[in-house]
């Protein structure tokens, strides 16, 4: 954290030199973060979800947690504990290393885009056991929304708050978790017993009513075939530990760009519309409206409005054009029709199965797998790249190392490449959303020069002659860009022509009523599902309440002393709420657990929820009330249920549906690993996917050509691939040549001196770098042989003020499942003294 | 007469991220060493290796690991001029170049230094060089150009973790006791206040807390003023020059002698 | 580790060791030329005119070492007169503010002296037929001249060394010697310059040559003694010297400077002989002032470790 979010890291270091916190840090080298911790656990690269499970069997097995009534009534009323899970569900314990429903392919699945699958999961055993079934979706033409929802209603889940049903979550999760014992974590991970238990030990003992602990991860967590399995690992060690929806609590998420949680909020991704609906998708049977909703939509807990999020969001597409009798233009929306995330795209490229490619803001030619994303660049007939500097990308096609060694000819390469130059920050005005999902107005310093346009400019432009160019057209499939609302021309136009008013963006997304543009939106409890309202993102909803009320704008701080929520510094969602799930920061009767804790509670004299952040509860809803057994929406819920998200109200110790990969998680090897599986006769996840291809080879477990675990990372002194921070002298002086990190002990091995150039070759490439030969990496014991394991940041690439190889030649195309993210920190390798 | 200003940098929070070294390059205009384009110098994390005419700032990396790794520690300390009250600098400088401002910082008024470099071989510390854009004598100004508008050096203002703290020393030196007595309570024996001393050239205006000793960063255990060395090099040297004199009026007289002898004697030798 | 290894070094390099060189010399040769004048023989005197000679070249050339080591040489004049105010920059306690004035006061006097030795040359120039010239040439004033030109010369000898040690630079402040035995090796290459002068102009007699070559012994003996102090003072320090430097001074200074010349001269001999060793201490002379300040250069901290 204090390598990639130093600024973030003020708050750590404060919370340790005012408050005395204690901060531990778990990483497979000893870094700027683990100079500043109070304890540092070494663990092998992807080897989390092992050590997570440790201190998950700690807790469950620790005598203290199991009398506590804090812990009790946390796991009991305010986690799905007490839940009892289907019989025929199978645990990995029953299957050694899997879950009941697993399809493995045998065949080639030649065709894109189901290619990447090497198996999948039917879930539908992982549910609740349930008294009955539900009834049919009333998705036929014409049923009011209302109606549909509750034909969704499921009968409520079985339940034993004893927590001694055999099948009840706990009694599954104290069996998933039995095999984490301290010598399997210092097995798997490498990690010192003595240390893991330390950690254990103070993790608990900073836990509870009047304590919270809180868990920090970004990339080092996310980039495993298992990723998402990682932090949901975490979280179910959260919600155990009763340190979900408390200040000083919860799994941060440390982001990456520049408001790159605004872009996934709006969002860039392919498999969302805004506020993380997902999008239609000819895959999932959303043929029509209601059938999309039907799929998408929980009868229970505060999701049941979706229907009004995905109309209000259809007006804010079609406008005018959308109204009830078309289904609000559901038809024109685009369908997803295959796996569309980064690496099957470039596989795709690869085949020539796309044309062009628009690339803003992305340097790909020094991505994951770099050798095979260029492949796939020359496929293209023509790339837009619009940046701030000639990335890699904008020079594949001259400077890329294959053309520098004479493989390929420019000639041959019949990509035609645009480059347009972009604005750079502080020449665009908009919001920035940041990893606490605050949005912060960002006012722009100075016009752009030359030629440069912002990238609203330039989408915005592009939608406009888009539009333009398919205004004529009959086709079907272009009705929808014909209907599109694209009205975000300013008043009075500003210095640069053609920029769209970034207030109107902002007014889009915050919605408001149908017709009336300057009737805004004050907050998503006004979204309706017949039309009335127009709002792109349903989570935007409120920070724009007035055509003079930017509350993104604000940057009031709270007065020395107080809270600490914050709440007119800028506009948080949902709702400006800081701290999610924060009726749980209160006890079942909505007393706050402690005075140290006090947050969020149920004032009895004024019968609602106050305190110091914006309730996240129906705030009138008594802690006594009880759940409506026929009731939709918060209204299935009781005055105790605090997570209105989840059709249960409860917190997820087991994820019965949305996860492609499992419910519980389970440690899994990467996809490359020298080792086999400690725990279980699955070496890696056999959902994860992988893209067959000659230049996307794996090392074999234990391939002794690569003897080597491999991880990158970041480095203060650099951004990302480099484009940032390559062409900045008073950075490169920083950093200036691309190194491999190795322990002494590795270094004496292979004859590798300080500052030697060494070359790392996986079987899709090599690397070189100079040697930085520290006892901050060091040599892991694992299952009783030494594993070496080195690691190099991955900044450099041929273009800016210093150069070095692309460090992504190394990795591969392998990805999750559920989101698609690689597996950038954890690979084989081998190191040879160039 | 504003009160006496300076920095209490506490190492213990430092996480060596550099920021006070770029926002110091950034507001003070100064280049980058070689156009950015250095080669690894394999110490740790830390290219930049030295103050000089164009590094005001510069962040020290220490690893402290044996084999074992046991306790093994990553100490960084983001080092600057120190603006000693008794400064060395300032007492060599031969064109008055050096100053002490009002907020008892130390300047090096760049358009007066011809560079003799001689401040260069005064300071204790190692903190001054050429700078090869201007020619002349440079180092951290404590932003004096900031100071003068109410505004907080770019280096703290950079810090994120509060390493670098600015204000009165006086209340400098309140904080810094009470953080050191934190950390002895804590456990952490070795911790020290460098400089905050008066013992220390009449107190160090920049000054360190430090978990080891001095020279582990690169630092001098008492540092000197160059004039301690002015009165017995003087002495010596007048010795020198008596011995010299004397050598040659003896020289000279005993040859008078011998003529007069070769004279009186009527013959030579 | 002596606090001084934490320093940087202010690269003073060719500039600076030959104007060391150079100022040492012309000092002494001042000195050397003012006692031949005061006390020698009449045939002494045309070596002391080479002597006011050198001193004067000497001071140029010391003076423009100096300017040209500055890295704003056209701002030399800052040593001097505040840039701001233009009023006298004076600053006792620093030696390289009191050396700026002693070698100006210095050049001065060699200046003097020169101007009034002239005319002893048969010159015919009318400048020196001139009153004030003539006044100069007087005993009263030439004497005045010669004992306040001495002074400022034997300061311009021993400053330097001085200068070095009031700083905090490994070596140079590691010792209080470094003026010391600059003076004595001033006297020495001084009275070897004016040797080698001498017998390549012929000016002056034997005797004149025997007196110098006797002085330079003694200086020469003296200057093994305060070497030897100098070392001997540096303490743990003097470790730096073991390796290519210590070397030097050994065989160089010691062996080469001293020892050798030493030898030499003992054995008597012709002006040839004493021309030899008199070189040969003009290079000791030399290498001394090499050795003492690059050896220092070389120390300074890299991150956080001591390079020497
Ligand atoms: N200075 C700087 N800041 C940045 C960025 C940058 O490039 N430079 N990038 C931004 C972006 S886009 C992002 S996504 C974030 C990323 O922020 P981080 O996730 O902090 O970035 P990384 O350095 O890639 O990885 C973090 C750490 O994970 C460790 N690690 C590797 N494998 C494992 C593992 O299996 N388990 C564990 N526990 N740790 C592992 C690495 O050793 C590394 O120290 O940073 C953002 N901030
Ligand atoms: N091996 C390995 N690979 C990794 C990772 C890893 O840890 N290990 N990390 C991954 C992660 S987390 C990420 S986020 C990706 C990042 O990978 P990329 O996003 O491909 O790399 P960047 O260098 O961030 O590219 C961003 C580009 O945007 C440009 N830019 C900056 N501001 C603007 C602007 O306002 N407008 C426009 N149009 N352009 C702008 C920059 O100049 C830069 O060229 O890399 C991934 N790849
Ligand atoms: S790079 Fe920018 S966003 Fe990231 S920590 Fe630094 S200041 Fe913050
Ligand atoms: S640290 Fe050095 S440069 Fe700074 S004031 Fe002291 S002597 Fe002068
Ligand atoms: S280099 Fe400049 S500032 Fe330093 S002593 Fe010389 S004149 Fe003064
Ligand atoms: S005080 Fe100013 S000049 Fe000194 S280091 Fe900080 S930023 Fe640079
Ligand atoms: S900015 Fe602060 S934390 Fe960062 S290196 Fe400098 S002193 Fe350390
Ligand atoms: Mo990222």
């Amino acid at each position: 954290m204090a390598e990639c979010h130093p600024v973030a890291f003020r708050w750590p270091m404060k919370a340790k030199v005012e408050h005395g916190a204690k901060i531990i840090h778990v990483d497979p080298r000893f870094t700027r973060t683990s100079a500043v911790a109070d304890i540092y656990a070494p663990i092998r690269a992807g080897s989390d979800i092992a050590f997570l499970g440790g201190l998950i069997n700690h807790v469950l097995a620790d005598e203290h947690w199991n009398r506590d009534d804090f812990f009790r009534d946390y796991l009991v009323h305010y986690t799905n504990a007490a839940t009892i899970l289907r019989d025929d569900f199978k645990d990995t314990e029953d299957l050694d290393g899997a879950f009941s429903g697993l399809l493995e392919y045998s065949g080639n699945n030649a065709d894109w885009p189901f290619d990447g699958f090497l198996g999948e999961y039917d879930a539908g055993t992982w549910g609740y056991a349930r008294r009955g079934k539900g009834g049919a979706a009333a998705t036929q033409p014409g049923t009011p929304f209302a109606a549909l929802v509750r034909s969704l209603r499921q009968p409520a889940a079985d339940r034993d708050e004893t927590l001694h049903h055999p099948r009840c979550v706990f009694q599954v999760l104290k069996r998933h978790f039995s095999r984490y014992t301290p010598e399997m974590v210092a097995e798997v991970t490498g990690c010192p017993a003595q240390t893991f238990l330390e950690v254990a030990r103070t993790v608990l003992a900073n836990s509870g009513r009047d304590r919270t602990t809180a868990w920090a991860y970004a990339v080092g967590w996310t980039q495993h075939t298992y990723g998402p399995q990682m932090i949901g690992c975490c979280a179910l060690l959260q919600l155990l530990l009763g340190n979900i929806g408390r200040p000083g609590g919860g799994i941060l998420a440390l982001r990456g760009h520049a408001s790159i949680q605004g872009s996934t909020d709006v969002p860039t991704l392919y498999h969302s519309i805004h506020g993380y609906l997902e999008a239609p998708s000819a895959l999932k049977g959303h043929t029509t409206l209601r059938a999309y909703l039907a799929s998408e939509t929980p009868a229970t807990g505060y999701y049941a409005n979706t229907p009004a999020f995905v109309v209000s969001y259809l007006k804010s597409m079609y406008g005018d054009a959308a109204t009830a009798a078309n289904d609000y233009g559901y038809d024109w929306h685009p369908k997803i029709s295959g796996d569309h995330s980064h690496m099957p795209m470039f596989v795709a490229m690869g085949e020539g199965k796309v044309k062009g490619m628009l690339c803003v803001g992305q340097n790909p030619a020094t991505s994951i797998n770099a050798g095979a994303e260029r492949t796939g660049l020359r496929q293209l007939e023509w790339l837009v790249v619009k940046d701030n500097w000639l990335t890699e990308t904008a020079t594949f096609w001259s400077r890329a190392p294959e053309v520098a060694r004479g493989e390929i000819r420019p000639e041959d390469i019949d990509t035609e490449v645009f480059f347009l130059p972009s604005t750079q920050v502080a020449e665009t005005e908009g919001s920035f959303t940041n990893t606490q999902r605050m949005l912060q107005w960002h006012f722009k310093a100075a016009e752009p020069p030359g030629q440069c346009r912002s990238d609203v400019w330039f989408t915005y432009q592009l939608g406009v002659r888009l539009k333009k160019l398919y205004g004529e057209s009959t086709l079907p499939r272009d009705a929808g860009f014909q209907r599109l609302t694209w009205d975000f021309a300013p008043d009075t136009p500003g210095a640069v022509a053609g920029e769209p008013d970034p207030l109107r963006v902002l007014r889009e997304l915050n919605g408001y009523h149908t017709g009336h543009a300057d009737q805004h939106l004050s907050g998503f409890a006004e979204l309706k599902d017949d039309g009335s309202t127009t709002c792109a993102s349903w989570i935007y909803c409120g920070v724009y309440p007035a055509p003079n009320e930017n509350l993104a704008a604000r940057r009031e701080a709270d007065p020395p002393g107080a809270s600490g929520a914050e709440l007119n510094w800028g506009w948080a969602w949902p709702a400006n709420r800081r701290v999610l799930y924060n009726r749980a920061s209160a006890d079942l009767d909505g007393r706050p657990w402690s005075e140290a804790k006090k947050w969020v509670w149920w004032d009895v004299t004024q019968k609602k929820w106050v305190g110091y952040d914006v309730p996240d509860f129906a705030l009138t809803k008594a802690p006594d009330a009880p759940a409506d057994p026929n009731g939709i929406g918060l209204d299935a819920l009781s005055g105790r249920q605090p997570f209105i998200m989840k059709p249960d109200g409860m917190g997820w110790l087991f994820t019965p549906t949305g996860l492609l990969d499992g419910p519980l998680p389970t440690h899994y090897e990467p996809a490359e690993s020298p080792v086999r599986n400690p725990l279980y006769g699955r070496q890696s996840s056999p959902v994860l996917k992988y893209w067959k291809r000659g230049d996307n080879l794996l090392a074999v477990v234990g391939d002794p050509r690569y003897p080597y675990v491999m991880t990158t990372y970041r480095l203060t002194e650099h951004y990302l691939a480099g484009a940032m921070s390559r062409w900045s002298p008073w950075l490169t002086e920083l950093q200036p040549e691309q190194f491999v990190e190795l322990s002494p002990e590795l270094a004496a091995e292979k004859g590798i001196g300080n500052t030697d150039w060494v070359t790392v070759t996986t079987p899709r490439g090599a690397a070189r770098g100079k040697a930085l030969v520290t006892r901050r990496v060091r040599p892991f014991q694992i299952g009783g042989r030494t594993v070496h394991q080195v690691g190099m940041p991955w900044h450099w690439g041929w273009e800016g003020l210093v150069t070095g190889d692309v460090v992504n030649q190394l990795t591969a195309f392998v990805a999750d499942p559920n989101v698609s993210i690689h597996e950038g920190k954890a690979f084989v390798c081998n190191v040879e003294k160039a | 007469m504003p009160e006496p200003m300076g920095f209490y940098t506490d190492t213990t929070v430092c996480i060596g991220c550099k920021a006070c070294e770029v926002a110091c390059k950034e507001w003070n205009q100064l280049p980058a060493a070689e156009g950015g384009q250095r080669t690894l110098s394999g110490d740790s994390y830390d290219n930049t290796q030295r103050l000089d005419g164009i590094h005001w700032r510069h962040v020290k990396f220490v690893e402290q690991f044996d084999t074992s790794r046991d306790n093994g520690r990553w100490l960084m300390l983001s080092d600057v001029c120190k603006h000693c009250v008794r400064a060395g600098c300032l007492e060599v400088c031969p064109t008055g170049a050096i100053i002490r401002t009002e907020f008892d910082t130390v300047v090096i008024q760049s358009d007066t230094c011809n560079g003799c470099r001689l401040c260069i071989a005064a300071c204790p510390f190692g903190v001054i060089d050429i700078n090869p854009v201007s020619h002349t004598a440079e180092k951290c100004t404590l932003c004096y150009d900031r100071l003068q508008a109410g505004m907080v050096p770019a280096c703290a203002q950079a810090c994120p973790t509060q390493s670098i703290q600015f204000g009165a020393i006086k209340d400098l030196k309140v904080r810094a006791a009470a953080r050191v007595e934190q950390l002895h309570r804590l456990g952490e024996s070795r911790a020290q206040l460098y400089g905050a001393d008066e013992e220390m050239l009449g107190g160090l205006n920049s000054f360190y807390l430090l978990v080891d000793e001095p020279e582990v960063y690169g630092l001098p255990r008492a540092p000197k003023l160059p004039s301690r060395n002015l009165f017995k090099s003087s002495l010596f040297s007048v010795l020198g020059a008596a011995i010299v004199a004397l050598a040659g009026f003896v020289g000279l007289r005993q040859r008078r002698m011998e003529e007069r002898a070769r004279e009186e004697g009527g013959g030579g030798v | 580790m002596s606090d001084t290894f934490f320093t940087a070094s202010p690269h003073w390099e060719w500039y600076i060791i030959l104007y060391f060189f150079i100022g040492g010399i012309a000092g002494g040769c001042f000195l050397l030329a003012a006692l031949l004048q005061v006390f020698g023989r009449p045939e002494d005197r045309p070596v002391a005119r080479l002597g006011y000679y050198a001193a004067l070249v000497g001071a140029g050339a010391s003076g423009l070492m100096l300017t040209l080591d500055l890295t704003r040489p056209e701002r030399f004049w800052h040593m001097l007169l505040q840039s701001h105010t233009g009023l006298p920059m004076f600053k006792a306690w620093s030696p390289m503010s009191v050396g700026a004035w002693g070698l100006l006061g210095f050049g001065g006097f060699a200046f003097l002296a020169t101007l009034a030795v002239l005319e002893e040359e048969g010159l015919s120039w009318s400048v020196l037929r001139r009153g004030p010239v003539r006044w100069l040439a007087q005993t009263g004033p030439a004497t005045a001249i010669a004992v306040l030109g001495s002074l400022f010369g034997l300061f311009l000898a021993g400053y330097t060394g001085v200068l070095l040690a009031v700083t905090n630079r490994p070596i140079w402040a590691d010792s209080s010697f470094l003026g010391l035995l600059f003076l004595l090796s001033a006297g020495s290459t001084a009275a070897a310059c004016l040797m080698l002068l001498a017998t390549w102009r012929r000016r002056g007699d034997i005797e004149t040559l025997e007196t110098l070559a006797r002085f330079d012994r003694r200086m020469l003996l003296f200057e093994l003694i305060a070497l030897a102090l100098f070392v001997g003072s540096l303490g743990p320090v003097a470790r730096v010297l073991a390796g290519w430097w210590g070397a030097l001074l050994l065989v160089g200074v010691v062996g080469v400077g001293i020892v050798l010349p030493l030898a030499l001269e003992r054995r008597g001999g012709g002006p040839a002989r004493l021309a030899r060793a008199s070189a040969l201490v003009l290079a000791g002379g030399l290498l001394l002032r090499t050795v003492v300040i690059l050896s220092s250069n070389a120390i300074h901290v890299t991150g956080t470790s001591v390079v020497q």
